[in-house]
C-alpha cells in the first residue's frame, strides 16, 4: 500500500442471506481512496452505499475480499482484529444524514466521549473540542443538551464529533441530505478542507449532484462494483 | 472520563426518582412486614419479660397457659412452697374478654393475679399513671391504649369496674392490650357461669362451676438453687407440666407464633421476589429505551464495558435509592399499625444486600441487550 493511500479495498463482496434467498449487493470491488481526497460515493437508492460504508468503517462484515484502512489490513475474508471497535474509534469519523448525538449528553461531552475513551485526559479532550467548536461557530453551545440546537447546529457538533478522535477517515453517509442548499455547500466545503488541512480520506455519500462539483472524485456503484470517474466540470458553485 | 450513569440520570432525573420511589414502597412494606414478624416475637415475650418469674406449673400434659387451656387449684401455690427451692409463688389466670372501651368493644386479655400475693403481676416501669390494684374486687388496671381515663368505670360481667391504674406497654402474648383485675375477680368471670346456666346445669345433674381454680401456678426460685432441677422436683411431686421462663418463652416463639411467622415469612419472600421482578423489569426497559443511543455508541467505537459500566452504576444506585424511600416509608408508616412493628437495623443490612443482589443480577438483563445492540441499527430505519 503506498503511502498516499488512506482506503484500499480489493475484491470486495457482500451478500445477504444464503442459499436461494442469497443476495448479492457487493461482487468484487476495488478502489483506492488517498489521503487528503473528497471522494463522492454515488448510486441509486438501495445499491449499497451504506454498506459499503459501513463495510470500510468495520462496522458491517464484507463476506469476502481484502480490506486496508492505512497501513492496517484489518479485512481478509475476516476480520483480522476481533477490536474492530477500537479501529473505529482510533481511525475513524462517522458523520450521517442525522446527527445521532446523545441526547443525555450535552454538546462538549457528545465530542470528548470517544477521545476520552481513548485515553486522552479530560482538560485534553475538552481543550481540543472547543477549537473545534469554535471552528464551527457552535462554541458557546458547549454545555447546551442536543434537544435545545437547531438540525444545523447538531450536524455541526455531530462534525466536530466525527474529527475529534483526529481520524485518518471520515465516512460521511448523506451528511447534507437534511440541510437546505446553503448549509449543504458550507458542510460540503468543510469536509473539503479538513480533507485538506488534516490529510484525512473522506468518502461521502450523496444523492445531491451539486455538491459532486465540490469534490475531488466520485465513486460510483455500477453492476455492484465500484468504478471512479472524475467531477463534472464547471459547475456554478465553484 | 465522563461518567455515563450519572449523565443520563440527572438527564431524566424525576423519573428516575419516581421509579426509586415506587419500588422503595414496595421494599418499604417488605421491611415492615419482617417489622410485624419482630414485633410478634416482642408481644410474644414481653408479659413473661413482666413478670420475669422462674417456673410455670400448668395442667399435666399440656402447654399451657398461653399456647393451651390449663386448668390448675389455686391452693397448689402453698404446696408448692413446701418444695425445696421455691421462693415465691402465686396464682393467676388468663382469660379473653370483651370489654366495652370508650370508643368500641374491644377484645383484651385480663390477667387475674391476687393483688395481697407475693407476686406483683403488674411491673413498676410499666405503670404509668394511678396505682395498682389495692383491692380484691372491682378495681382494673389497663393498658393506655384502651384510651380509658383513671377514674372511669367499665362493666365487665355482672359487676362495675373501676379504672385505678394505666399502664404502657403492655401487651398479651398475642399482642392483645391487657387488663389486670383481682384473682377473685378473675375467677368469677372465668368459672362462675351465669344464673341461667347454673339452674340449667343444675336441672342437669351437674355441679356448679369450681371458683376456685386457676390457669397457671407461677413461682420463682431462690437463689443458689438450679431452676431446672427445681422445675424436675415440681414435675414429679406435683403431676403437673411444669415450664422454666426458658421453655415457656420457646412454647411462646415457637408452638404459638410459628405458623403466623411463616405465614408472614412467605408473604415477605414473594414480596421480595416481586421487588426483584419490578426492579428486573424497569432496568430491562431503562435499558430498551437507550438501545439507540447504546447502538450509536457501539458505532461510534464506545467499548462494551463503558457502557456496561452505565447500566450497571444506573441499577445499583436505583436499588440503592429505592433502600433508601423504602427505610424511610417504612419508619413513617410503622406506627400506624394497630400490633406492634419493630423495625430493626440488622433486618434492613439484610434486605440491603437482598436487594444489591437483585439489582445486580437485573442489571445482567440490561447488559446483555448491549452485548447484543448492533451497531449498525443505530444509522438503520
Ligand atoms: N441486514 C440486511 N439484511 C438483508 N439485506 C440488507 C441488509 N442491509 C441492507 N440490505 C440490503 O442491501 C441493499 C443495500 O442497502 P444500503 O442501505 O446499503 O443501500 P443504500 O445505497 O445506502 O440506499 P439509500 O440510498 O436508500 O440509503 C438494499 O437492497 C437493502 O435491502
Ligand atoms: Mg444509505
Amino acid at each position: 500500500m503506498s503511502k498516499k493511500q488512506s482506503i484500499k479495498v480489493q475484491n470486495l463482496v457482500k451478500s445477504f442471506g444464503s442459499g436461494d434467498s442469497r443476495v448479492d449487493i457487493i461482487d468484487g470491488a476495488s478502489f483506492e481512496v488517498n489521503k487528503g481526497e473528497l471522494v463522492a460515493l454515488i448510486a441509486p437508492s438501495g445499491a449499497g452505499k451504506t454498506t459499503l460504508l459501513m463495510m470500510i468503517g468495520c462496522v458491517e462484515e464484507p463476506t469476502s475480499g481484502t480490506i486496508w484502512l492505512g497501513d492496517e489490513k484489518v479485512y481478509e475474508n475476516k476480520w483480522l482484529t476481533k477490536e474492530t471497535r477500537k479501529i473505529r474509534r482510533e481511525k475513524i469519523g462517522f458523520i450521517f444524514q442525522a446527527h445521532y448525538l446523545i441526547p443525555f449528553l450535552n454538546v462538549i461531552e457528545n465530542v470528548t466521549l470517544v477521545p476520552q475513551t481513548n485515553g486522552l485526559s479530560t482538560e485534553e479532550s475538552e481543550k481540543k473540542a472547543m477549537e473545534l467548536l469554535d471552528y464551527f461557530d457552535i462554541g458557546d453551545k458547549a454545555h447546551a443538551k442536543p434537544s435545545e440546537l437547531s438540525g444545523g447546529q447538531n450536524q455541526r457538533v455531530a462534525i466536530a464529533r466525527a474529527l475529534a478522535n483526529t481520524p485518518e477517515i471520515i465516512l460521511a453517509d448523506e451528511p447534507t441530505a437534511a440541510l437546505d442548499m446553503e448549509r449543504s455547500v458550507g458542510v460540503v466545503k468543510m469536509l473539503k478542507r479538513i480533507a485538506i488541512e488534516q490529510n484525512v480520506a473522506v468518502i461521502m455519500v450523496t444523492h445531491d449532484e451539486a455538491m459532486l462539483p465540490l469534490c475531488d472524485r466520485i465513486l460510483k456503484i455500477e453492476n455492484k462494483k465500484v468504478i471512479s470517474s472524475v467531477v463534472p466540470k464547471g459547475s456554478h458553485l465553484l | 472520563m465522563i461518567n455515563l450513569a450519572k449523565k443520563d440520570i440527572s438527564h431524566t432525573l424525576g423519573k428516575f426518582i419516581v421509579t426509586a420511589m415506587g419500588v422503595g414502597m414496595l421494599l418499604g412494606i417488605v421491611l415492615i412486614m419482617i417489622g410485624v414478624y419482630r414485633g410478634m416475637l416482642v408481644d410474644a415475650e414481653a408479659l413473661l419479660k413482666d413478670l420475669s418469674v422462674d417456673v410455670w406449673v400448668v395442667q399435666e400434659n399440656t402447654l399451657g397457659p398461653f399456647a393451651d387451656a390449663s386448668r390448675v387449684p389455686e391452693d397448689l401455690k402453698n404446696t408448692l412452697l413446701a418444695i425445696d427451692g421455691v421462693d415465691k409463688t402465686a396464682a393467676l389466670t388468663f382469660q379473653n374478654i370483651q370489654i366495652p372501651t370508650p370508643t368500641k368493644p374491644l377484645r383484651v386479655v385480663a390477667l387475674g393475679f391476687d393483688p395481697f400475693g407475693d407476686i406483683n403481676a403488674i411491673s413498676k416501669e410499666r405503670l404509668i399513671k394511678g396505682r395498682g390494684l389495692k383491692r380484691s374486687h372491682y378495681e382494673v388496671v389497663v393498658s393506655d391504649n384502651l384510651g380509658f381515663e383513671l377514674g372511669e368505670s367499665m362493666n365487665l360481667g355482672r359487676n362495675i369496674y373501676k379504672v385505678v391504674g394505666i399502664t404502657h406497654g403492655t401487651v398479651s402474648s398475642g399482642g392483645d392490650p391487657l387488663i389486670y383485675i383481682s384473682l377473685k375477680d378473675a375467677q368469677e368471670l372465668q368459672f362462675l357461669y351465669s344464673n341461667a346456666r347454673i339452674r340449667n346445669d343444675r336441672a342437669r345433674g351437674l355441679k356448679g362451676g369450681d371458683a376456685h381454680m386457676v390457669n397457671t401456678i407461677v413461682a420463682t426460685i431462690k437463689s443458689g438453687y438450679d431452676v431446672d432441677k427445681v422445675a424436675a422436683s415440681i414435675k414429679r411431686w406435683k403431676h403437673k407440666s411444669v415450664y422454666t421462663a426458658d421453655e415457656q418463652k420457646d412454647i411462646l416463639t415457637k408452638n404459638l407464633i410459628e405458623r403466623a411467622s411463616k405465614q408472614i415469612g412467605l408473604f415477605t419472600a414473594i414480596l421480595v421476589v416481586v421487588s426483584t421482578i419490578i426492579i428486573a423489569l424497569i432496568i430491562y426497559t431503562m435499558t430498551l429505551e437507550k438501545m439507540k443511543e447504546i447502538s450509536i455508541m457501539k458505532l461510534i467505537g464506545i467499548p462494551n464495558s463503558i457502557i456496561i459500566k452505565m447500566i450497571v452504576q444506573e441499577t445499583l444506585l436505583l436499588g440503592f435509592l429505592a433502600f433508601i424511600f423504602g427505610n424511610a416509608f417504612s419508619h413513617l408508616i410503622y406506627s400506624k399499625f394497630p400490633k406492634r412493628v419493630v423495625l430493626e437495623l440488622p433486618d434492613a443490612w439484610m434486605l440491603f444486600i437482598v436487594v444489591i443482589i437483585a439489582s445486580i443480577l437485573s442489571s445482567f438483563i440490561g447488559v446483555k441487550k448491549v452485548i447484543s445492540a448492533d451497531p449498525a441499527a443505530a444509522i438503520g430505519g
